[in-house]
């Protein structure tokens, strides 16, 4: 599924209500690069209907806060990316739930991180930003995810420090296994919350590369019957 | 506010204490100025005066008994039921001093004294009305049953009964009802001052906050207004000084749009003091929402928590990045900053609170993070 993206660039439709946000986005993803800007608009129903891999989507749109709609709009197995400065865990953790791939914090998004993030989520690899980190290391729902100390220590430190290497630094292990921390906490939190389209596509991925075995995530049980449309 | 909600507490206890002693003042004058009258003037007309004699001075030491504890608890005596006894014996025994010709009489004082001695001894006990009516009842019962046995059933003396009964319980109940009523009003009065003393403290903290916001958009709107004077003069936007004073200014406008609680923690409240306070020295703070439901604190684990990270934001040139992390019984908070003079340590430092310290030096960057774990 994300072999596909690597033939051109990445599509995405940018919902957002701030021109100047707007622009501060067309020049991130301006040509050549690994992602195109193919559709914009300042309400949801704007840019319906639009051919695009990935959403980006501003949770503030005219005063109103739009967390309920994220659902539905991952119900039709769009993958959406929230955009915003509302970063609060409970926000997070609510868009997540919904079924949103991912989640961007604007108070610190750079070029660099966003379009990373927007390429993982093309190719359903587990993204986790630092707000994510943060939502899932402190999430006390009922249905919270079972994170290992190791995983829940990785994402508090990633959200808190200055970067990967840091983390590693403070927990005295390589680079490279926080990462595969914070990808399997990724993971096991949307095999842990509701199910939605865009979770499946995450968790078949996970699987197909390793990450997880298929016994470590319960809700991809019930997957697993439908191999045939994986491979 | 507070000093207001003390007093009304006081007016409480004392409409408490006030109508216990009512009912002892009520009882005491009663017993002094009719039963003693009655049993020295009526001496010679007793069978037995000696035993009315008795039953008067039992009365007495019980009545003081019992205004003992009310005027010490505003409660009857803990074992006033107990009591109850006694006094309705010595009800009986007033009746055996006295002629079957005077059971009706003035002399007769116990049957429509006792009820002010009962009313004493169950004041403000649990159960206590309802063992008062019972009282009451059996002291009515045994003034019938004597007029029964001694044949004093006419028409004139059930009326005398029937008067001084309904007489005495009127006013015995009526006591008790009136000042019942009026205590809980005097409660109704307390949680009403609490609640207005409550609302009046979020009202002025809330005021308090808003004014605050009002300043910082004050502060925020100057520091716009002059970048976008220097920008129709003429600056370059695309001068690395006139960037970092807009994305300074953007991040400071976006931290108040996210600030949603009206009553800050006071970890979060400190923390926001000293930001404002480095971002006046024109250092770029950043600081993702601190959210909502930060546990509460055991003492001294606030001021642990808040010590290194503010001295790492203190001493920041030029960037800082300001984060806490919350669940119900861990707390984090951390700041990276580009403080280059800060001393670290290279081991966690353990403080006594039972937070832990760390420090970390990368990139120029220092990354001090202070973690306290619940039980």
């Amino acid at each position: 599924m994300g072999q596909q993206h690597l033939a051109g660039p990445v599509t995405v439709a940018l919902v957002e209500d701030h021109q100047v946000v707007v622009d501060g986005v067309r020049s991130w993803f301006s040509p050549p690069g690994p992602v195109c800007l193919v559709a914009q608009g300042s309400t949801i129903e704007s840019v319906r209907g639009v051919a695009a891999d990935v959403l980006m989507l501003d949770l503030n749109l005219n005063g109103t806060l739009v967390v309920d709609r994220v659902a539905e709009l991952c119900g039709g197995g769009q993958r959406v990316i929230v955009f915003s400065e509302h970063e609060e865990p409970e926000i997070v953790r609510a868009v997540l739930d919904a079924g949103a791939s991912a989640f961007i914090g604007k108070g610190r998004a750079t070029r660099e991180s966003c379009l990373e993030t927007i390429l993982e989520v093309a190719a359903d690899k587990p993204s986790m930003t630092p707000p994510m980190a943060q939502a899932i290391a402190t999430d006390e729902g009922p249905h919270r995810p079972q994170l290992s100390d190791k995983e829940r220590a990785a994402l508090l430190f990633w959200f808190q420090s200055m970067s990967k290497a840091s983390v590693a630094a403070r927990m005295g292990i390589k680079e490279r296994t926080v990462r595969q921390y914070i990808d399997r906490a990724r993971v096991k939190y949307a095999a842990a919350g509701r199910p939605a389209p865009t979770k499946e596509k995450l968790l078949i991925c996970a699987i197909q590369d390793g990450l997880v075995r298929p016994d470590e995530v319960t809700v991809y049980t019930s997957l697993a019957a439908r191999s045939g449309e994986v491979t | 506010m507070a000093a207001v909600t003390e007093e009304i507490e006081q007016v409480a206890q004392r409409y408490a204490r006030y109508t216990a002693i009512g009912a002892v003042m009520i009882a005491m004058l009663w017993h002094t100025g009719y039963d003693l009258t009655v049993t020295i003037t009526g001496w010679y007309d007793f069978r037995y005066p000696a035993v009315a004699a008795a039953a008067w001075l039992l009365y007495t030491a019980i009545a003081v008994l019992a205004a003992v504890a009310l005027l010490r608890t505003s409660s009857g005596p803990a074992r006033g039921r107990e009591l109850a006894v006694p006094v309705l014996a010595l009800d009986i025994a007033v009746i055996v001093a006295c002629y079957p010709k005077d059971l009706i009489g003035p002399i007769n004082w116990g049957w429509g004294s006792v009820g002010w001695l009962g009313v004493m001894l169950l004041w403000n006990r649990p159960r206590g009305r309802g063992e008062l009516f019972v009282f009451l009842a059996a002291n009515a019962g045994i003034m019938l049953a004597a007029m029964a046995v001694t044949g004093t059933l006419d028409r004139v003396s059930i009326a005398k009964y029937l008067m001084v009964e309904v007489g005495s319980i009127t006013l015995q109940l009526g006591y008790l009802a009136g000042c019942h009523t009026l205590r809980v009003r005097a409660e109704d009065a307390v949680l009403l001052a609490r609640r207005l003393a409550a609302d009046d403290a979020w009202r002025m903290s809330a005021r308090r906050i808003h004014a605050d916001r009002l300043r910082r958009y004050d502060a925020i709107r100057d520091v716009a207004e002059s970048l976008l004077k220097q920008l129709a003069d003429g600056a370059d936007p695309g001068d690395p000084r006139v960037r970092a004073d807009c994305t300074a200014g953007a991040m400071r406008l976006r931290r108040l749009i996210t600030e949603r609680e009206d009553v800050p923690d006071a970890l979060v409240s400190a923390l926001r003091e000293r930001i404002d306070a480095a971002e006046r020295r024109q250092v770029l703070v950043t600081a993702p929402p601190f959210g909502e439901n930060l546990p509460d604190l055991p003492e001294g684990v606030r001021e642990d928590l808040l010590r290194a990270p503010l001295r790492a934001l203190d001493g920041a040139r030029s960037r800082a990045r300001v984060t806490v992390s919350a669940m119900s019984t861990m707390m984090s908070v951390a700041v990276v900053a580009d403080n280059d003079d800060l001393p670290i340590s290279t081991t966690p430092v353990h403080e006594p609170s039972g937070v832990v310290v760390t420090y970390q030096r990368q990139g120029g960057e220092l990354w001090v993070n202070s973690i306290w774990q619940g039980p």
